[in-house]
């Protein structure tokens, strides 16, 4: 069993319904961000477009994130999902330098997003589940997959874009999105080897 | 090749603290009950203008803390957009408006304190009530309701209106979107006529969003889908949107789409492109013959227009038996020579030929040749499909205008050209082609000429004199809404011959500030109203201008009932034969505020207009909603309401529940229960031509009509020896009330020469509509601030070489109306003729939230001049030409 994720570029319209249902289902402080949506344009004009590429955390098999850690606060889970021990985590920052894809944040204060001294009620329920001072990223939801449901950024996405399941069973939607559509990753040359996938780029 | 990327800067917006003077930043204490609870409510989001999406609201402690999609709700089935995600914080927003308030400071401005004084809801219904009382007994006409897309919730507020007896109830989001005219003509549909994407091939699509570009979630659904079963989408535009990046991008210069369309139209009639002849022979009237005074002949006995049989040759009336249909030519009947309609449009198109076009629009010949060829290819003409036991014709081919086209001087006829293609290839209202999507049955109906009955817009206001409206519906009378005009005959009553004063607006969920044009104007017209209220979600423009404000709900603090709208961008199956009821339950408000249909019944019970014959409830009892007769009428109803008995908003709910003809008598109560009902009713209804088919209706296709319209006002202005307001030239008023549309130069083709480009603006999927302050939420603020196609000011590279200017430059933009600034982006997504200027940013009031204050302000730059608007619709110049220099440069 490992978890995975199949993002098909093709469809993605950049909408960023992705970055905003993650930020609503964490609460991430104002600045944090778990996921987030490259834009770029290519081409010249007039033959020119622009491109979209959601980036969550890859969750890879061999997390560089991982390796530097000197207190195993950053753990691979059996069914693949990189996690963090916010106990253990000491803020170093080190895993911060060392993952390639940039998607994890150092939350040195909290921030709320109306300002200093401006808590919403949502913010004061949500705010109790992180730790100044650790290191913090996208978890795949873990807390939706107990539950039988998928992680929020795939769930809301309006363009049926993302895909999300067991990579290690070849029948699986998600295996065989990548295996009919030749499926990348991102920085593959890294031998990371991350667990979400990008289609029809 | 990639030359912009988002980056991942972990800045956060920075933004003080000017919280609303008067009212303390308290949130309202949490029921101890709630402690520890969580609880699912059913939803409706409240963050764009057709907010549609079924949304499911968790509550934990009485707190909201997470809105997501209903995986069970049509039309989004679980998935929500952008803002639909971020709505947590339009909730608990610290700058909304908390209690009700006096202004103590007379003095108005947008950056002037009022000294609020905090009232209770007694005391400020009290004042409001005393005041309206004297101004109803006095005129009514002196009240101007102004509603907006932030209140289109209300199922009181037109009631409400029309039961105090004013003609005046505008809405501020028309004049930038007048979209409605054709479509009524054509179709009989309202709001609008769009692509059916089940079965389309080949989409073509000018001045628009068929979704994706500003973010409707279950539009982008069947985007994708239509995409994904390789439907062909060609978007002409200046500005290469997500969904042309999508598809074939044809950038084309701003405001000139008439030319292009005009041309197309040329190649479909005279270069030998097949046309669906059989249709615009037996469903259009095309074939009918025209006098020399441009009016249908009519036969003299029965006075019915006629057509020719070529066979028979002969003039017949149109409803005769034919051997065949003339749809050339010339003919002498009585001694009166005629020609056939399509016979006059032909002719007059001969001249807009694709090199014509090109010059006006840029879009090269070849490439105008090419696509009206691949439209007529892609259109099938000639085949059918069966859906259930019924064939139409199958047409897979549609091309879309929307606001980007219309709103010039001529868009109408833009429009109206945009329909006379699709015609040609026969795909009005059958599978695959363009239907409308007000609702749906018998809409196609023939009047007594034959051709679909004037409905909605196209059908003109009755010409009074002087005037009633102070919007002049009698002056446009087949206009949108006009709170442009409105302003300005506020102003200057006299030169509108305006026999009454504005004494008292009530704005509900509407901004002509923020979403017009010259907010100066707007601003001097408000100060000289005397008596201003306010139902304020937040401290906009119109609210810190108000004498009093009233805290209204905001969308997930509102209870709504509602049957299933069609939607605005696209449809497919998902919608065809569905009818929908579902409802919103309301979370624990934050504030004090209060739902707007509430605050409507105290005032209109205060006001002695709530009760009895005439009042709120028995308007209630006997109007149904103009475009869609199906949504919860209580006319002929069991349910109505005994009008001399206050009711509670649930139990109105409940009562149009069970009238509603889909509804099976539920109640509220199941609906509590499941969140939503629905029915699925034959899919060969979707398509209005099930209900007239074959020869028994005709779209028009010579605008018969339009000439009347005009004709009509002429005849009256000169009857009652008026000008028309504001244009010296009568020619300039009725060149646009030609029953064939032609081409004609907007206000801005012929500028002065240093203002050498044209401004164009599109929606965002951060800032399509501004409902609950969308464009103040702090979470989509965070987004938006570090997308690359997002906020700013874009220009194209080469012309930016060409004027020294760089990427990042603070810039100033500035028409023949107005100026903003704003830090500039250079792309090559963007006509080099064209500044683009997103979403609707910068203004903003000294007590709104700072985040309004930001970013270049588009609607700055437009005009309210009557000569610059399409005089049919009332639309305002939505690409002005401009001049662009870095901040700080002397011009």
């Amino acid at each position: 069993m490992r978890y995975g994720m199949v993002i098909d570029l093709k469809r993605c319209v950049g909408c960023n319904s992705c970055t905003l249902a993650c930020r609503a289902e964490k609460g991430t402080p104002a600045g944090i961000f778990y996921h987030r949506v490259e834009k770029y344009e290519v081409g010249k004009y007039p033959n020119a477009s622009m491109r979209f590429r959601p980036i969550p955390c890859m969750h890879c098999q061999e997390p560089a994130c991982l390796e530097v850690c000197p207190t195993g606060a950053t753990y691979k889970r059996p069914d693949g999902i990189v996690l963090i021990d916010h106990d253990k985590c000491m803020g170093c920052r080190y895993c911060i330098l060392a993952c390639p894809y940039d998607v994890r944040s150092s939350l040195k204060k909290i921030e709320n997003y109306f300002g200093p001294g401006t808590v919403t009620p949502y913010e004061t329920i949500k705010q109790k589940d992180f730790d100044k001072g650790t290191a913090v990223k996208c978890d795949f939801c873990v807390a939706r997959l107990e539950q039988g449901r998928l992680p929020a950024c795939v769930e809301t996405c309006p363009a049926t874009a993302c895909f999300f399941g067991d990579l290690d069973d070849p029948e699986s939607e998600v295996s065989r999105l990548i295996a009919f559509n030749r499926g990348t990753t991102l920085k593959e040359e890294l031998g990371t080897k991350p667990s979400v996938y990008y289609i029809n780029g | 090749m990639t030359n912009k990327t988002a980056g991942n800067k972990k800045s956060s917006v920075k933004m003080n603290n000017s919280l609303p003077l008067g009212s303390g930043y308290q949130w309202r204490p949490l029921d101890p009950q709630e402690k520890g609870k969580r609880q699912t409510l059913f939803g409706i989001c409240g963050a764009c203008m057709q907010r549609d999406c079924g949304t499911l609201i968790r509550l934990q402690d009485g707190v909201v803390v997470r809105v997501e999609g209903n995986p069970d709700t049509p039309p989004n089935f679980g998935v929500l957009c952008a803002r639909g995600n971020s709505q947590i914080m339009s909730l608990y927003n610290p700058y909304r408006v908390k209690s009700p308030m006096v202004r103590t400071n007379p003095a108005k401005g947008l950056d002037i304190d009022p000294m609020w004084k905090e009232v209770t809801w007694e005391e400020a219904l009290s004042i409001i009530t005393e005041k309206l009382k004297k101004i109803r007994e006095k005129d009514p006409r002196g009240l101007v309701v102004c509603e907006g897309f932030g209140e289109s919730g209300t199922i009181l507020r037109s009631l409400f209106t029309a039961a105090y007896g004013t003609p005046n109830e505008i809405a501020t989001h028309g004049p930038l979107c007048t979209i409605h005219y054709a479509s009524s003509f054509v179709h009989g549909a309202m709001p609008e006529a769009i692509a059916e994407m089940e079965y389309c091939e080949y989409l073509l699509s000018l001045g628009r969003s068929l979704g994706p570009n500003f973010a409707t979630a279950p539009a982008i659904r069947r985007f994708t889908k239509a995409m994904d079963r390789g439907m062909k989408l060609v978007v002409v535009d200046p500005h290469c949107s997500i969904e042309a990046s999508k598809g074939e991008w044809v950038p084309i210069r701003p405001g000139s789409d008439l030319a292009f369309l005009l041309a197309m139209a040329h190649v479909m009639m005279s270069e030998g492109l097949q046309t669906d002849e059989w249709f615009l022979k037996n469903r259009t009237n095309a074939p009918y013959l025209i006098a020399p005074d441009g009016y249908y002949y009519r036969d003299p006995a029965t006075n019915k227009p006629v057509m020719w049989d070529p066979v028979e040759s002969q003039a017949k009336t149109f409803d005769s038996e034919f051997k065949d249909i003339a749809l050339l030519g010339s003919y002498s009947i009585n001694g009166v020579f005629c020609r056939t309609g399509y016979d006059l449009i032909k002719e007059e198109y001969a001249k807009y030929t694709p090199e014509w076009a090109e010059k006006i629009c840029t879009v090269p010949a070849k490439t105008i040749r090419r696509i009206s060829r691949e439209f007529v290819e892609h259109a099938k003409i000639g085949s059918t499909i069966k859906i259930e036991d019924f064939t139409f014709p199958f047409r897979p081919a549609s091309i879309n205008t929307h606001r980007g086209v219309n709103g010039h001087r001529g868009g109408s006829y833009a429009d109206l050209v945009g329909k006379i293609i699709n015609m040609l290839v026969g795909n009005i209202e059958v599978p695959g082609g363009c239907v409308g999507n007000s609702y749906r049955g018998p809409l196609l109906e023939p009047d007594e000429d034959g051709v679909v009955k004037l409905r909605y817009q196209a059908k003109p206001y009755p010409f009074k004199y002087p005037p009633d409206t102070i919007d002049m519906h009698e002056y446009y009378p087949n206009k949108h809404s006009t709170p442009h005009l409105a302003v300005q005959a506020i102003l200057n009553p006299e030169k509108y011959h305006i026999g009454y004063q504005v004494e008292a607006w009530l704005t509900m969920g509407s901004n002509p500030i923020r979403k017009n044009a010259e907010p100066d104007v707007y601003i001097e017209a408000f100060k000289k109203i005397p008596f201003h209220v306010s139902f304020a979600y937040h401290m906009d423009e119109p609210a810190i201008l108000a004498d009093i404000v009233l805290p209204a709900h905001s969308a997930l603090e509102s209870a709504r009932c509602i049957a299933y709208r069609q939607p605005h961008q696209t449809t497919s199956a998902d919608q065809a034969g569905m009818y929908m009821a579902y409802i919103r339950q309301p979370v624990p408000p934050v504030f004090h505020s209060r739902h707007t249909d509430d605050i409507l019944m105290d005032l209109a019970e205060r006001l002695g207009i709530l009760y009895g014959l005439g009042g709120v409830y028995d308007r209630l009892n006997h109007t149904y909603n103009e475009p869609e007769p199906d949504n919860f009428t209580l006319k002929n109803s069991a349910y109505q309401l005994d009008i001399n008995k206050k009711y509670t908003l649930e139990e109105i709910y409940d009562r149009q529940l069970k009238s509603w003809s889909h509804g099976n008598g539920r109640g509220l109560d199941e609906l509590k229960r499941t969140g939503f009902v629905k029915f699925q009713g034959p899919r060969k209804h979707w398509y209005t031509y099930y209900f007239f088919p074959d020869n028994k209706t005709r779209h028009p296709f010579y605008f018969e009509n339009q000439k009347k319209s005009g004709d009509t006002l002429r005849a009256n202005l000169k009857k009652y020896n008026l000008k028309f307001p504001g244009i010296e030239d009568e020619e300039y008023v009725f060149e646009q009330y030609h029953a064939i549309p032609f081409w004609i130069e907007n206000s801005e083709i012929n500028a002065p020469p240093e203002y050498d480009l044209w401004v164009v603006n599109w929606k965002t999927p951060y800032y399509s509509h501004d409902q609950d302050n969308v464009g103040g939420n702090p979470w989509l603020a965070e987004i938006s601030e570090r997308d690359p196609f997002d906020a700013g000011i874009f220009l194209n590279s080469a012309t930016a070489q060409q004027k020294g200017l760089q990427d990042g430059d603070t810039v100033t933009v500035a028409s023949r109306y107005g100026k903003t600034s704003g830090r500039l982006r250079i792309t090559e997504l963007l006509h080099p003729d064209a500044v683009g200027i997103p979403g609707n940013h910068g203004m903003g009031t000294i007590q709104s939230n700072p985040l309004n204050r930001v970013g270049a302000s588009f609607n700055s730059l437009l005009t309210l001049d009557e000569k610059t608007l399409d005089i049919i619709s009332g639309g305002q110049e939505l690409s002005p030409r401009v001049k662009i220099y870095k901040s700080g440069a002397i011009r």
